[in-house]
């Protein structure tokens, strides 16, 4: 019994199938036989006592009448002066070269005319803009200080060009730094700021982007914890390096002192 | 009407239409009658007169996107009068419009497809059949151009339909004859 059931489900579920893909796919309508497809309706509707049989039944009934519209489109269109088989157009298309394409189209095409204008009330807007702008000897200063803090990205490919230091240098510095993130450290998680942060800016910027090549090639591990948003530095074990992993920790001059103001207070609560 | 008064209804009736003030250029029958008066279509068609001898036309397109010729007064409130091209442009022409072959081309090859499959067609067929002539990222970035600019349109399920702008600007019956080479049943 419920086999036969699933039949009959199945049954209508086909209809509806069937229905949408000539539908999506632009196919001729008149290839589903909306009569026999509403007999099969017609008998099965006595079985469905489900309300989700129903649904499914008034789906396909709806289905139906969409393929019902599709052909009387598709009849009109047969009928009017506008017929073309499509499959000699899409050989045309195949058989002609851009240039006869495009002969073709500028026969049948006559370009709108128009013009873009100002309105009254972009005119206004602008104006309001104008009065409202203060003179550029104002803004010069504001101008200026934004393009000196302007941020940019340098690599050590471009720090080497610019010989403010050489590979060999950078490979010390490098193991220097890992050897005081173990002294320190000794194996622990500790607070990167407090590791990263000195007196000077020139100086923090530097160890923390070095300590991003440290975590980079994994000789370093970064922790952030998201409930405190403290981010710890870990050295990696020798037999647990492996591939870094990439962590993003915002770095300019106020991070900076934030930073080093923070460092400060908590070294001197210690003390 | 004076002549005066009648200079002055062209006047506003040529700026209505000619100056694009929504989303789309021309303007609305009711727009017309508003500005120009109850009597816009006699001004239309005198306008129609003096465009022609500038090698321009006014095209009224119905609400359906249909080019009919006798509309009722209901229907012309709602269909859309534009500007357009009295003849063909040539090669040149279009060129100095800022109009490649390629681009043309493509055009085309897109509008004659999905007219000839009753308006519509997946977009990847339409895709498909560009491509056997077009490199497929230029057929990709001109699709998604012309839908931009009203010629195709787009929906949820991928189909591509003929936009706004190809029922105003192409005659799509004489674009067909002109690919299929005069065969129309």
């Amino acid at each position: 019994m419920q086999r036969l059931k699933e039949f009959d489900r199945e049954q209508v579920l086909r209809i509806i199938v069937l229905c949408q893909a000539i539908r999506l796919s632009g196919q001729d309508p008149f290839t589903v036989d909306v009569k026999e497809k509403l007999q099969i309706l017609r008998e099965l509707l006595p079985k469905w006592k489900l309300v989700e049989d129903l649904l499914l039944d008034s789906e396909a009934l709806k289905e139906l009448s969409e393929i019902v519209k599709l052909q009387g489109e598709w009849v009109r269109r047969r009928a009017s002066r506008m017929f073309i088989d499509p499959f000699l157009i899409e050989a045309k298309l195949k058989l002609m070269d851009r240039e006869q394409l495009a002969r073709a189209f500028l026969k049948a095409w006559r370009p709108i005319i128009s013009t873009e204008q100002l309105t009254f009330r972009r005119l206004k807007e602008a104006y309001d803009y104008w009065a409202a702008l203060p003179p550029l000897s104002e803004r010069k200063h504001e101008l200026t200080t934004q393009a000196e803090f302007e941020l940019k990205h340098l690599d050590i490919e471009e720090l080497i060009k610019m010989r403010l230091l050489t590979k060999e240098e950078f490979e010390k510095a490098l193991d220097e730094l890992y050897e005081e993130l173990l002294a320190r450290s000794r194996g622990e998680a500790i607070d990167y700021w407090s590791f990263v942060v000195r007196e000077g800016f020139e100086e923090s910027a530097m160890r923390a982007y070095m300590v991003s090549f440290l975590v980079s090639q994994g000789r370093a591990e970064l922790f952030i914890d998201p409930i405190q948003e403290v981010i710890y530095i870990k050295p990696a074990k020798a037999e647990e390096k492996k591939v870094g992993r990439s962590v993003v920790v915002a770095f300019n001059y106020d991070v900076w002192r934030r930073e080093l103001e923070r460092v400060k207070r908590e070294r001197g609560s210690f003390s | 009407m004076s002549e005066e008064a009648l200079a002055r209804k062209l006047r506003k009736a040529a700026h209505l239409i000619l100056f694009q003030h929504h989303r789309y250029p021309g303007a609305k029958g009711w727009e017309l009658r508003k500005v120009v008066g109850k009597d816009y279509m006699k001004v239309i068609k005198l306008l129609k007169e003096r465009l022609s001898e500038l090698g321009l036309d006014i095209k009224i397109v119905s609400e359906e996107g249909e080019n009919v010729e006798s509309l009722s007064e209901m229907q012309l409130d709602k269909a859309r009068f534009y500007i357009v091209s009295k003849h063909p442009l040539t090669l040149s022409e279009a060129s100095l419009a800022g109009w490649r072959l390629d681009s043309l081309a493509v055009l085309a090859a897109a509008i004659a497809f999905i007219a000839s499959r009753h308006g519509k067609a997946p977009k990847k067929e339409v895709e498909k059949m560009l491509s056997e002539k077009f490199p497929e990222w230029k057929v990709s970035m001109e699709l998604d151009r012309f839908i931009k600019r009203g010629y195709l349109a787009e929906d949820e399920e991928g189909m591509v339909y003929l936009g706004w702008r190809t029922k105003a600007e192409v005659d799509l019956k004489a674009l067909l004859e002109n690919i299929a080479g005069g065969q129309v049943s």
